[in-house]
């Protein structure tokens, strides 16, 4: 399959489920590994905040079973990223993203911050909204064109319906702009930069992938 | 391999410190020497090096690895002709790069500076839709249909230039003293560079380097086709020029309306791209 990714450099099978890696998915999944790796063995650093109107200033500790926590959903994170960024399967992808969505929400909620924890509650229900959308799309293209393969949706036999992309690229949107509507409280208030990056690095690894799909089914 | 690497990041390099001596000149200063920034790379890889106690050791110092990797990567497949959406991927996510430069040391600029990163990317981001008014006309991504198709049609700056215009300034956006350089103005140090010194800053230096000779090379190529190499290089410096002039008569906007700019020119590119795909067979 020649994808706007470049030339398919292999292709890995688990039963009928294909997992493609072209120079650009290949890509992606290398920096998803690369950053689950750095999240796995970074400890988090300590946030030098100045005391309200003085010229005091103190270091913010974060709790070993805060730690333990929001490492957990880090890893748990990039392993989504991970799957997203090769799976030849669109519900795949789907299950995948929706998966990052979780694990993003779970890195915020984490934080026993007031601010926080009002950031992860709107993050989550972006999220958990998005799903709707996201599945729908897998839905509406499963219903129409008979396969979820991506490979397959590319070799152009089925017309893919452009209603059915929109709204995989809306439920992307949803899952992946959270870190976006959290990431002023998250990142002000919270230390915690190995696993704050994985938000954000989750989130921009979706987008980059749905681009893509729809450009190639 | 290597001997591709060196010459990159000391041509960008070269090309910095050539943007610092236009903006001095035109605002009536003297402006440092045009090699300046190739000083300061070397300057910075012998003085002493730290960690701060309050980082993230691991990621402190992972991230300028990963920061070298990537735009090592950018500049081969500029080089081996491949998908432009690679070119495009590493570009985005040299915003996660700046977002851990800034968070890993746990300082208030640093934090400042990422946080910036990350904001400023939902603006900056959508100004890819330029790639899809390449698409519409190249029917490939991959730089060496690219230039194969402006050897047959002409260059594609004629064809499309509102692309043009919105890959410009996405290129503005990543030079330092930009209107849109606000991860890393002046109210907040060096933003999210301000931790990392020595060593790490002296690759940091080679990566600004590799990426401002990438995104020129990557712009004269998809734009103009292939030329002569000194040409490339001779407009690469033409380009920035331009760009130095760009920065020199404007004020670094504040966070909220450098946003806002890029969005409505989003918004135009957006509109332009339905037009094609109304008028485009």
């Amino acid at each position: 399959m020649l994808s706007i990714g470049g030339q398919d450099l292999f292709v890995l099978e688990f039963g009928d489920i294909l997992h493609y890696f072209s120079p650009y998915t290949l890509t992606l999944f290398l920096l998803a590994v690369l950053f689950t790796g750095l999240a796995i063995i970074s400890r988090p650093e300590e946030q030098i905040e100045i005391a309200f109107g003085g010229d005091a200033y103190y270091a913010k500790e974060t709790t070993l079973p805060e730690m333990r926590f929001r490492r957990f959903m880090a890893i748990a994170c990039g392993l989504a990223s991970i799957g997203a960024m090769v799976s030849g399967d669109l519900f795949n992808y789907t299950l995948f993203t929706s998966m990052v969505g979780i694990t993003n929400v779970g890195i915020v909620a984490a934080v026993k911050n007031r601010h926080v924890l009002n950031a992860a509650y709107a993050y989550g229900i972006v999220a958990m909204i998005a799903t709707l959308p996201l599945f729908g799309s897998a839905a509406l293209i499963v219903a129409t064109t008979g396969t979820l393969s991506i490979p397959a949706l590319a070799a152009g036999g089925q017309a893919v319906p452009l209603v059915g992309k929109a709204l995989l690229v809306l439920g992307v949107v949803g899952e992946g702009m959270a870190p976006f509507y959290a990431a002023k409280a998250e990142m002000f208030r919270a230390p915690g930069a190995p696993y704050v990056i994985m938000c954000s690095l989750s989130s921009l690894l979706i987008f980059l992938r749905v681009v893509e799909i729809v450009t190639t089914i | 391999m290597i001997e591709y690497l060196v010459c990159a990041a000391a041509f960008g390099l070269l090309l910095l410190g050539i943007h610092r001596k236009v903006i001095a000149r035109i605002q009536m200063r003297p402006g440092p020497p045009v090699w300046q920034e190739i000083l300061h790379a070397l300057k910075f890889s012998f003085k002493s090096t730290w960690v701060p106690r309050t980082a993230s050791a691991t990621l402190f110092v992972g991230i300028v690895l990963v920061a070298i990797a990537i735009w090592s990567a950018a500049l081969f497949v500029v080089l081996a002709g491949e998908s432009i959406l690679i070119l495009i991927g590493i570009y985005m996510l040299h915003k996660i790069v700046e977002h851990g430069f800034g968070l890993s040391s746990g300082s208030p600029y640093g934090k400042f500076g990422g946080v910036r990163s990350v904001i400023s990317a939902a603006s900056e981001i959508p100004l890819f839709v330029t790639i899809t008014a390449i698409y519409f006309f190249t029917g490939s991504l991959l730089l060496r249909d690219i230039v194969a198709y402006q050897a047959v049609h002409g260059p594609l700056l004629l064809i499309v230039p509102p692309a043009a215009i919105a890959m410009y300034l996405v290129i503005l956006s990543k030079l330092p003293f930009g209107p849109f350089s606000i991860v890393e103005s002046k109210e907040i140090v060096s933003g999210y560079k301000t931790e990392h010194f020595g060593v790490w800053r002296a690759a940091l230096a080679v990566t600004d380097g590799l990426k401002t000779f990438v995104l020129l090379y990557a712009f004269v190529l998809i734009f103009l086709g292939a030329l002569p190499f000194w040409l490339i290089l001779a407009l690469m410096t033409a380009v920035l020029v331009s760009l130095s002039f760009v920065c020199a008569i404007t004020p670094v906007l504040s966070p909220y309306d450098s946003v806002t700019v890029q969005s409505i020119i989003t918004g135009l590119m957006l509109a332009y791209i339905g037009y094609l795909w109304w008028v485009v067979p």
